[in-house]
């Protein structure tokens, strides 16, 4: 048992299904601090995918690979602003859109250009490479845990450090925290709404570019349709939790990656995995029911 | 002191559709002054300081700063011109710090970070300058509201303002708070700011005003110097003496109380003593009209009437003998209490469904139906019918979208769906504004010939005049008080509006 | 009259609007088929071959209706008044697996059976909407995000429970976890035999009828309506505005149940794990280009299951993925969210509308 929930294996696996989470929720973070509601992280992650294991099965590159999928992602998240800050659409609505024609999307783009249905295996398509970091690998415990694992997973985490400080230590971050928080406030000091909305958005297509490349290209090295499974909407649960800042987003994203790492090895132990997969959600709905009730004693009655 | 002329408007007018706010005021601003801009509500102060601060442009007309004249491209243009403008409602972001919020938007950098040392010296200089004492780590829900003012105007000093617009600055402080402020004003003043403080209080304005600017209806009135005024000749160049309109009252029999209003406190969302234990009774057939300056505690009197607000503990509201303290807006309908809200638009009609729609609402459960479940479309349509043609509602028919009928035809509306109910007690705020003569008398008559058939009404406007003329008994609300302003006829225009600027305050 | 001419503009400019999303959503599909390597005539033509050109095809059109167009108007009730459920989806898999444990663990005669099975999924799902409803009754808590988290345990829950019925102690795959079937007497009966058309039909119409008319013509159905489009108004009118939003809630979530209740009584004859698809996801946007009028969603919903039908069968013929409708779907959706006035602005007038911001600016 206590192997199960500390042994190495486990935690290595809470890192390596954290970081595509990281990378979604903490790109997200700025939109949400930015005030606008994106509930499509699902779907721009499957499209991400997609475009991800296409670059690479073209150069055989995960790098391009990568890269392929950020450039597509952005282009989405351009649409998605397009609509819902230029042309008054619904941000829930656009976001429900999407995520129902995302993968009506993938697959067909699939078909179209591999005339193949479910999952695309090719051996042209290669996953990014494990690392293993000097030094740190030799540490007993530490080692098999942090060391071994893709760039991808370091650069989610370097992510969330940089977006912390971008957050809070920046002019840029004051920015789109103020665009958020009082809107008209920060129009007084001069601070163009659209404009930080517009960047906040862009930074989640990227970021949700790169946590779908991730999911095909982590080792298993295909497409599945359906690929991004939930993630994407686990990823705004842990904004939520985490309130937008990025460290504790991120620390919510390595809690639901530890819950989804102990999946697999709890089932042997007779706790059902979907016990254990619900924990992010129900977490919460908590998290909204503390805060509710915190809220309550400061709120008067609108309505 | 130094006298020059730092600003000088020229011939400013705008225009909103018909209505002029602004007509050709010029006046020169000197120099290390406090000039106060004194008028009434929709007197054109506010659009006058968003022309200053570029908010709105002018029709017509010139700014001249520092005898150049500019034209400023942006609000944040206007700010660089040192013009800076500390606005009624904060502009504060809640969960930042002090330091934060000063230096939002002018932040200074350090290889790409924000220099929090660098930034905090720069503001507490300014503070140490200009006297202010601010918690500058704390955030700024947990300040009181004097100190978010200070916030505020460190803030517009720390943008570089050398003229620094006060709207309506005391309007939310506690008289010590005033006395701070006034202090904070004097001290900005002898280190060379010019400050132009906007207000309709009286006392006010002859206590800290180098000069005094009266507007009226959009014309500048008077330029005056405060030794030469005292109170009364400043109310009466605020008010006028131009009565706008007469309405004649018959006659009437005045009944039992139908609303008795005992020790009754409210507080506003934010925890402050908007009312503060106010007692008054209506009575059958009689019009009572509330008077004073708008936030003097309106507001949140009639949410607690109407039942949307909840009043503090020992209040007693009751509708001729039955005690509705604790009735919610439902109860108080069916009990016979109607509603003409100020917010038209907001609160008063559905604009974007049919006119029949917005017409039914209350009537469909406190006077109407007869079946408690079913809409009756015969009765639907008579009800409609009968508001549209006796309130003169300028429609095809009752299918017509709210939305598309003139504000003075919505207004018509919903008086006539309030006024067509058995109510016993009907509250109106503001019941004639924005809308046109025609109307206003239309709305007056029917007010009148109501209050003959033994209903009770309360009025509460903003227009001095209209609660002159309509009321049999008028009160004047003062910074959450009521003070008597007696009977219909007994006090003179310039009395009330002496007591709606807080005459009777210390008296 | 002048201002009969303007609502009657209106009315236009909304047609103009719909057949304009439309016919440019045609020419997309018609694009994303071609890229496809197929004609898009012939892929139309096999989308209503298979779901109007014969008796077993217009039988699975309607079958596909059915739930779309109970989900659909479940959303639309929570729409129309202001409320964002979007936890159609998880309403309807407790109501699923709900009306499936009555259906084979209760033994009832047929015609109470089948009632009682539907109407305890109704019950669970309006039981699941509670959960929200309270949430946002007492804590102002906003539901959105509540009800979305609550698909997932839903699904999950569900899926957790039937491996609990079927002493199953883990199942890897979650297409294979599912319950007994349910006895005869639980089951709708059905239409057109060899297809799944099933009463479910009737009861999803009715539903749309019965909505419609307390709209129409009761007084709770006037007040539903005035809370969605102007709270305030409706607070001072004297409607309890915290309680309407509360039944609304449980209304929705009871058809939602109901919508999962119909799946398995009527085709399914028992729970899946996982079952649904994006079938609450359809109902919100049925909804969205219905906007929310209970018999527009029952023609969109038709649409819609004409559409699923359709696409089942142009898969069969064609080299086409049945997904390429979901994203025409989608992407029909979005041209209805649109705002198009904001279109116009943001081409003709780019001066005008700059300082239309700096007027809306001007109300500090």
């Amino acid at each position: 048992m206590f192997k199960i929930l500390f042994g190495t294996i486990t935690f290595s696996a809470m890192l390596r299904m954290s970081a595509p989470l990281i990378l979604s929720a903490v790109g997200g973070s700025f939109n949400n601090r930015a005030g606008t509601l994106n509930i499509a992280h699902e779907a721009i992650m499957l499209i991400g995918a997609f475009f991800a294991v296409y670059g690479s099965y073209l150069t055989s590159n995960p790098w391009i690979g990568l890269l392929v999928a950020i450039g597509v992602c952005l282009i989405v998240s351009v649409i998605y602003g397009v609509f819902v800050f230029h042309i008054g659409s619904n941000p829930m609505v656009v976001s429900i859109a999407l995520n129902t024609g995302a993968g009506g999307f993938t697959a067909l783009v699939l078909y179209s250009l591999f005339r193949i249905r479910g999952s695309l295996v090719d051996s042209r398509i290669k996953s990014f490479s494990v690392i293993d970091i000097p030094f740190i690998k030799n540490i007993p415990w530490l080692g098999k845990i942090v060391s071994g694992q893709i760039a991808l997973v370091y650069i989610a985490f370097l992510f969330a450090a940089i977006a912390w400080i971008v957050m809070y230590r920046t002019t840029f971050g004051l920015h789109i925290r103020a665009v958020g928080m009082n809107p008209k406030a920060a129009q007084t000091a001069g601070i163009s709404i659209l404009k930080y909305k517009w960047i906040a958005n862009i930074i989640c297509g990227i970021a949700d570019g790169a946590a779908g490349a991730f999911l095909p290209l982590c080792g298993i090295s295909m497409f599945t349709e359906d690929m991004s499974s939930g993630r994407g909407f686990l990823a705004v649960a842990a904004i939520l939790i985490g309130q937008g800042n990025p460290i504790k987003v991120m620390l919510s994203c390595l809690l639901f990656g530890y819950a989804e790492a102990l999946t697999v090895s709890l089932q042997n132990i007779n706790i059902p995995s979907q016990i254990v997969l619900m924990l992010p959600y129900v977490a919460t709905v908590f998290v909204l029911l503390v805060s509710g009730i915190r809220n309550l004693k400061t709120q008067k009655d609108v309505l | 002191m130094a006298s020059e002329t730092i600003l000088e408007l020229k011939h400013i007018t705008k225009r909103f559709g018909k209505l002029v706010a602004n007509d050709d005021i010029s006046f020169k601003l000197k120099r290390g002054t406090v000039h106060a801009i004194i008028g009434e509500n929709g007197a054109g102060k506010s659009t006058l300081m968003n022309i200053l601060t570029d908010i709105y442009k002018a029709d017509s007309g010139d700014i001249y700063l520092n005898g150049e004249k500019v034209i400023f491209k942006d609000p944040m243009d206007a700010c660089k011109h040192g013009i800076g403008m500390v606005y009624q409602e904060f502009m504060l972001f809640n969960s930042l710090t002090v330091l934060e919020n000063i230096i939002m938007g002018f932040e200074k950098k350090k290889r790409g970070l924000i220099d929090t040392r660098a930034n905090r010296k720069a503001v507490e200089e300014i503070c140490n300058k200009y006297g202010f004492v601010l918690p500058l780590d704390a955030c700024v829900k947990d300040l009181p509201v004097s100190l978010l003012q200070q916030v505020e105007i460190v803030k517009i000093l720390y943008r570089g303002a050398e003229i620094l617009i006060l709207d309506e600055p005391t309007s939310i402080l506690t008289p010590q708070g005033i006395e701070g402020l006034f202090k904070a004003i004097r001290f900005l003043v002898q280190s060379g700011k010019t400050v132009i403080f906007i207000t309709h209080k009286l006392k006010e304005v002859l206590a800290i005003a180098d000069a005094i600017t009266v507007l009226r209806n959009g014309k500048l009135i008077a330029d005056i110097r405060p030794e030469d005024a005292n109170e009364e000749k400043l109310a009466n160049l605020m008010v006028g003496r131009d009565v706008l309109l007469r309405v004649k009252k018959e006659e009437k029999k005045i009944g039992n109380p139908v609303l008795s209003v005992k020790n009754l406190s409210v507080k506003d969302s934010d925890g402050n003593v908007r009312v503060k234990d106010v007692n008054f009774e209506v009575r059958a057939g009689e019009i009572v009209g509330i008077a004073g300056v708008a936030n003097s505690g309106q507001k949140e009197l009639i949410e607690s009437l109407y039942g949307l607000c909840i009043p503090e503990k020992g209040a007693e509201i009751y509708l001729e003998e039955k005690e509705i303290t604790h009735f919610s807006c439902r109860e108080r309908r069916c009990s016979g209490i109607g509603y003409v809200p100020q917010d038209r638009l907001h609160d008063g009609v559905n604009s974007g469904a049919e006119l029949w729609e917005s017409a039914i609402m209350g009537y469909h459960i406190a006077h109407g139906f007869k079946n408690s479940v079913m809409l009756d479309y015969d009765d639907i349509n008579m009800f409609s019918k009968k508001i549209i043609e006796e309130y003169a509602v300028k429609t095809p028919n009752q299918h017509a979208i709210v939305g598309t009928l003139s504000g003075g035809n919505i207004q018509k509306l919903i008086v006539g769906r309030e006024f067509s109910q058995e109510n016993r007690l009907l509250i109106i705020e503001d019941p004639t504004r924005g809308i046109d003569i025609g109307a206003i008398e239309f709305i007056w008559k029917k007010i009148i010939s109501l209050a003959a058939s033994g209903v009770g009404i309360l009025l509460v406007s903003h227009e001095l005049n209209e609660v002159m003329e309509l009321s049999d008994h008028i009160l004047v609300m003062y910074n959450g008080k009521l003070y008597d302003g007696g009977h219909s006829g007994e006090l003179t225009e310039e009395k009330i509006g002496y007591l709606m600027m807080g005459g009777a305050h210390d008296a | 009259m002048m201002r009969d001419k303007r609502w009657s503009r209106d009315h236009i400019a909304e047609i103009t609007k719909y057949a304009l999303s439309f016919a440019a959503v045609m020419l997309i599909g018609a694009v994303l088929i071609g890229i496809q390597g197929e004609n898009p005539v012939t892929a139309i033509a096999a989308i209503f071959q298979g779901s109007l050109g014969s008796g077993k095809a217009i039988g699975n059109s309607i079958r596909w209706s059915i739930p779309c167009v109970l989900s659909g108007i479940s959303a639309a009730v929570a729409f129309k008044s202001g409320v964002n459920n979007l936890g159609i989806e998880g309403q309807m898999y407790c109501g699923a697996l709900c009306a499936a444990m009555v259906g084979y663990m209760i033994h009832l005669p047929a015609g109470i059976h089948v009632a009682v099975s539907i109407l305890a999924g109704a019950v669970a799902g309006l039981l699941y909407a509670l959960i929200p409803a309270l949430m946002r009754m007492f804590l102002k808590i906003n539901e959105m995000v509540v009800t979305l988290m609550m698909n997932y345990i839903a699904v999950l829950a569900t899926e957790y429970i039937t491996i609990r019925l079927i002493s199953l102690s883990a199942v890897a795959n979650p297409l294979s976890v599912e319950t007994p079937v349910i006895d005869e007497s639980a089951a709708l009966p059905v239409l057109l035999a060899g297809t799944k058309a099933n009463a479910g039909i009737f009861i999803a119409v009715l539903t749309v009828v019965v909505i419609a008319w307390v709209y129409k013509y009761t007084i709770k159905g006037y007040e539903l309506k005035q809370v969605g489009e102007n709270p305030h108004f409706s607070k001072i009118g004297g409607i309890n505005v915290k309680k309407t939003f509360a039944s609304i809630f449980l209304i929705s979530g009871f058809i939602g149940g109901m919508c999962g209740a119909v799946e398995v009584t009527g085709a399914y004859k028992k729970f899946t794990a996982s079952f649904a698809g994006t079938l609450g996801w359809d109902g919100i946007m049925i909804a969205r280009i219905a906007k929310n009028k209970p018999f527009a969603v029952l023609v969109v919903s038709f649409l819609w299951g004409i559409l699923k039908a359709g696409s089942l069968q142009m898969e069969r013929v064609t080299n086409i993925n049945r997904l390429t409708v979901t994203l025409i779907q989608a992407i029909f959706v979005l041209f209805i969210t649109v705002d198009y006035e904001k279109v116009f602005e943001l081409f003709s007038s780019r001066k005008k509308k700059r300082v239309a911001v700096e007027g809306g600016k001007a109300h500090v």
